[in-house]
């Protein structure tokens, strides 16, 4: 495909995508904050169903050679750099997402966090410019390299190459386990559903109910 | 239009890019923002320094800053279609972050994403809609990675704002 269809196609998702979040107001940060210090879940089960699919889809394309995985070596730095972002979404109160969204929605704290996302890579650039860590692109094996802190590269399509199995059925049990943590929350949802209706059926404790939420 | 006027069901939303995303999959790759953050970044910083820029060697070697990287126009795309959805739906106005402590988490979170971003190759898009998916390896580091951050940064947020 030609640079500007690639660049093309990745627009229109893109509006499409804008379109349907500034609509739901879905946010990957209150998908993981709400289910940590609320316990409510709204964000949480539309992350989980839309990773379900994704897993299925990709897995399904990968067994056939098809589609276009992400393909470079990860290590520590992979989990320090979202343990650091983690942080940082929850303080900022957005993430990648929903600073580009709020800030189509005229919220200058949100175009605030983007310019700050901005100017903290331009620092790790001057960073990576001394220590030259963690490795470039192009020098990857796709190999543990244990000096760099790397791991190397796997993804359902080594598993299937190594294996012998198609990568299909890899992604069906990765699908398997998300939804029993999907079907973990509806379950304490309902619960906590049936507490309230309970405590409702008494006046004095439905109100008390009541102010509990 | 009903659209514009009842707030869509997220799991409706969510189903509907998870299946965009299978097709982007197969065009160019799957969903991502920081990528195409990062190479926003070399490009502005290129507006501002010229080829001072080059005596960087992140900017030699890991993002080498051109128009013609298809990650940009995703979130480009993505503040389009939020500032039309906000228009139509009469959800459009300007605000500003009203006290000092939001302001001050707002800059120290941008920086930390930011930095985040870059030292994992990867964000949190990626994380959920892309490698995990794809069941790398990366994705299982990120997601625990990310789950252990959003953790101390609850309990932050707890004390900051008093939750």
């Amino acid at each position: 495909m030609s640079v500007v269809g690639q660049c093309l196609a990745a627009f229109i998702f893109g509006s499409v995508v804008g379109l349907l979040v500034q609509r739901s107001r879905f946010c990957n940060t209150a998908a993981l904050r709400d289910a940590i210090l609320f316990k409510t879940y709204r964000n949480t089960k539309a992350l989980l169903v839309a990773m379900m699919i994704l897993t299925v889809g990709f897995t399904l394309f990968i067994t056939v050679g098809q589609g276009h995985p992400m393909h470079f070596d990860v290590g520590l730095n992979t989990f320090a750099g979202l343990f650091i972002f983690g942080i940082g979404m929850v303080l900022a109160g957005a993430c990648t997402v929903s600073t580009w969204v709020k800030t189509g929605e005229g919220n200058f704290g949100a175009f605030w966090a983007l310019l700050f996302t901005f100017i903290g890579m331009f620092l790790f650039s001057l960073v990576w410019s001394a220590n030259y860590w963690p490795p470039a692109p192009t020098s990857m094996s796709g190999q543990p390299n244990l000096e760099a802190l790397q791991f190397g590269f796997a993804n359902a399509a080594t598993l299937q190459a190594k294996l012998g199995i198609p990568a299909i059925v890899f992604g069906v049990i990765q699908a398997g386990v998300l939804f029993v943590i999907y079907r973990a929350i509806l379950r304490k949802e309902a619960m906590r559903a049936g507490r309230v209706s309970e405590a409702t059926d008494s006046p004095a404790l439905g109100a008390q109910a009541e102010a509990a939420e | 239009m009903e659209f514009f006027k009842k707030t869509l069901d997220p799991v409706i939303a969510l189903i509907a890019i998870a299946v965009l995303d299978v097709f982007l999959f197969m065009v160019v790759g799957a969903w991502t923002v920081g990528g195409g953050e990062t190479m926003m970044t070399g490009l502005i910083a290129k507006a501002f320094m010229g080829d001072a820029l080059n005596r960087l060697p992140f900017w030699q070697l890991v993002f080498v800053p051109t128009f013609g990287y298809w990650k940009i126009y995703i979130s480009l795309g993505m503040l389009f279609g939020a500032f039309v959805g906000a228009l139509l739906s009469k959800e459009f106005y300007l605000r500003f972050p009203r006290r000092l402590s939001e302001w001050v988490m707002t800059t120290i979170g941008g920086l930390l994403m930011g930095v985040g971003i870059r030292l994992a190759f990867v964000c949190n898009v990626s994380t959920f809609f892309g490698l995990t998916p794809e069941m790398n390896l990366g994705g299982y580091l990120a997601v625990s990675g990310i789950l252990a951050g959003a953790w101390i940064g609850s309990l932050i947020y707890k004390k900051v704002l008093g939750v």
